[in-house]
């Protein structure tokens, strides 16, 4: 029988957050397509809307809803000469890796549990392996053989161009991402991300953009170039191969690529989190002190986030304005969606405020004694293990953004000049990086 | 020979192109902010329920003017027919039931697909009977012949959709001057 104690059922529980990347998936989508609206001085998405609850629109959210549903009810064709098996396995493939990826990446810092056997440590990543980023390089540039794959099996002329391009650049980018990091490791003297985070500590000061950032640019670069977007869709290409590798695909296949592409965007902004920003450490409180202050901590992230929310309240108010001002024929539908959004937002705000008081209170963490030596109780880990999911998270999103922002930014490269940037400006600048990490290290360090 | 146009010399700054990224970035956010927190900015209308402001000098979709007693001014003179580029008015003649006037359109039709709306039918009015002020620009109809429009279409426009300014057309039956109008005309 096997004996279910308290660390088993947590490695058990820790699978769910392999699902963070798919579940920012449609966050990302609504970020990308407000984002791009907004940018552009439009009103983006803003018809979709759900019946049943008041017609509410939720500013374009629930577009991603008839999309599925579009998605789901379309045809998936299959193009005469199209290599059968690998045409259908190839959509699979960025996907299964998006699933895949972020087992490695530290989502919390390691906690002491108490089990059966003793004290047991639980680590913040799925798979806890020394060599956690060399796992993730290797899976995410596994992710571009989906890609060739799905150009090549689709016996279409656009779709191959599409492929080789987007094994091409992922060949000019690997080089320089991989140097890129060189440095972090260098300084940090690990692979391991748990490590990387560790070293980093919670002062931004000495994160991983403050030390090394060129690094951090450089890396940023060859993560826009990895995940294949704008300026580098080179395998898309829609203004001169159309589709590129997607050309052939159509329904749920598609859809598949699709939200491969935004969850590799997910992982991506996780990973440069982990690897530059601080990872899952709460700014200026490191993982100790998160425990013993429990509490304040808590009612400071609780307030950001109503200060948020008041703050999206707001523009809803403003953005209801519009309507009343100008006559529009549906001002009532709109005042009244506008009005449970409204209302929504300040009470989410004023919860979250409520919240951060009730925390700043009511939570006062006592150390105990576990298995004979002081430590934090077991609501006490699992809380602070939360907030550092939860900040994680809000800095992936961040650099989820810097994504969309990029790329509604700057207008696309040219082949060549993609070749020329990842080979003869990024990887020198890559090294000549290495060589002066490496020089300050020895010099400082001794 | 070929003109040899001089490319202005790049800076250290622009070659680097990082400064000019991040110049580039802080226009989008500022874009980004503006029309989030204030979208009345936004050059654009949620276009079915907000309708454009549209000009009254705007050549909209035509209308045919009416005297105090409701008949069209039109005298059927084909002027502006003859004036017509597009060749899209089509008016039949008869004989007017007024003494003072000739002759009055028995059927006068406009295919609005055909119209440029160029407005040369409202210049060559010699009794200033035919306008194109309705603000009516979306037509939208499901077949070709509704887009004929003909004399029952083109009088039945509102003098409550005029301004007071607008006297020619608040002299007519339902605007505000009608009973001065009719005076005037010996009507009463």
């Amino acid at each position: 029988m096997i004996h279910l104690d308290l660390p088993f059922l947590m490695q058990c529980a820790k699978f769910l957050l392999a699902f963070i990347p798919l579940c920012l998936i449609p966050v990302v989508i609504f970020l990308e397509r407000k984002g791009a609206s907004l940018i552009q001085d439009r009103f983006g998405p803003n018809r979709a809307n759900i019946p049943l609850l008041g017609g509410i629109r939720f500013f374009g959210f629930v577009q991603n809803l008839p999309d599925g549903i579009k998605l789901f009810s379309k045809e998936s064709f299959i193009p005469k000469g199209a290599h059968k098996a690998w045409y259908l396995l190839a959509p699979m493939i960025p996907m299964v890796i998006a699933l895949l990826t972020p087992s490695v990446i530290p989502w919390f810092a390691p906690m002491v549990v108490e089990g059966a056997n003793g004290l047991v440590q639980v680590s913040g990543q799925i798979l806890d392996a020394d060599a956690g980023i060399l796992v993730l390089f290797a899976l995410s540039g596994l992710s571009v053989y989906g890609v060739v794959l799905g150009a090549w099996a689709s016996n279409s002329k656009y779709a191959l161009l599409g492929g080789m391009r987007a094994s091409a650049q992922m060949i000019s980018y690997e080089v320089s991402m991989g140097l890129s990091v060189a440095g972090i490791f260098l300084l940090s003297g690990s692979f391991s991300l748990t490590h990387i985070v560790e070293w980093q500590g919670a002062n931004p000061l000495h994160w991983g953009i403050v030390l090394q950032p060129v690094g951090f640019v450089l890396f940023l670069v060859a993560m826009f170039a990895e995940t294949g977007r704008a300026p580098f869709d080179m395998a898309e290409g829609e203004s001169e191969i159309v589709a590129g590798y997607l050309m052939e695909y159509s329904g749920m296949r598609f859809a598949l690529y699709y939200m491969g592409e935004y969850a590799h965007i997910a992982i991506a902004s996780a990973l440069v989190s982990t690897l530059f920003l601080g990872g899952y450490h709460v700014p200026f409180v490191g993982t100790e002190a998160l425990r013993a202050n429990l509490g304040q901590v808590a009612a400071g992230l609780f307030a950001v986030f109503g200060i948020l929310c008041a703050l999206i309240a707001y523009a809803v108010r403003r953005w209801q304005r519009i309507y009343a001002t100008r006559g529009a024929s549906d001002v009532l539908d709109r005042k009244r969606e506008h009005g449970i959004l409204f209302g929504l937002f300040s009470l989410l705000a004023l919860a979250f405020f409520a919240a951060a008081a009730a925390s700043l209170v009511g939570i006062h963490p006592v150390q105990t004694l576990v298995a004979g030596s002081p430590g934090w109780p077991l609501w006490v880990e699992l809380g602070a293990a939360l907030l550092q999911v939860g900040v994680l998270v809000a800095k992936t999103l961040c650099i989820c953004w810097v994504f969309v922002w990029v790329r509604w930014t700057l207008p696309r490269f040219r082949y060549d000049q993609v070749m020329y940037l990842g080979w003869k400006v990024l990887l020198n600048i890559a090294l000549l990086n290495l060589l002066a990490t490496a020089v300050v290290a020895k010099l400082v360090k001794g | 020979m070929a003109l040899t146009i001089p490319r202005p010399e790049m800076t250290f700054a622009e070659k680097a192109f990082l400064p000019e990224i991040v110049k580039g970035l802080a226009v989008t956010i500022g874009h980004f902010a503006k029309a989030l927190f204030r979208p009345e900015t936004l050059p654009v209308l949620n276009y079915p329920e907000i309708q454009p402001e549209v000009p009254r000098n705007y050549r909209a979709k035509h209308r045919l003017m009416k005297r105090p007693d409701g008949e069209p001014r039109c005298v059927a003179c084909f002027m502006c027919s003859t004036a017509c580029p597009a060749n899209c008015i089509h008016i039949q003649a008869t004989e007017s039931a007024d003494d003072r006037i000739e002759k009055k359109p028995a059927a006068f039709e406009i295919d609005l697909l055909v119209c440029v709306f160029c407005g040369l039918c409202e210049e060559a009015c010699p009794v200033d009977a035919i306008r194109m002020d309705t603000k009516v620009v979306a037509l939208a109809a499901d077949s070709r012949e509704k887009f004929k429009v003909g004399l029952e279409d083109l009088l039945s426009w509102n003098p409550a959709d005029y301004p007071a300014s607008d006297t020619q057309s608040q002299k007519a039956p339902g605007g505000t001057l009608n009973e001065q109008a009719r005076k005037e005309w010996g009507l009463a």
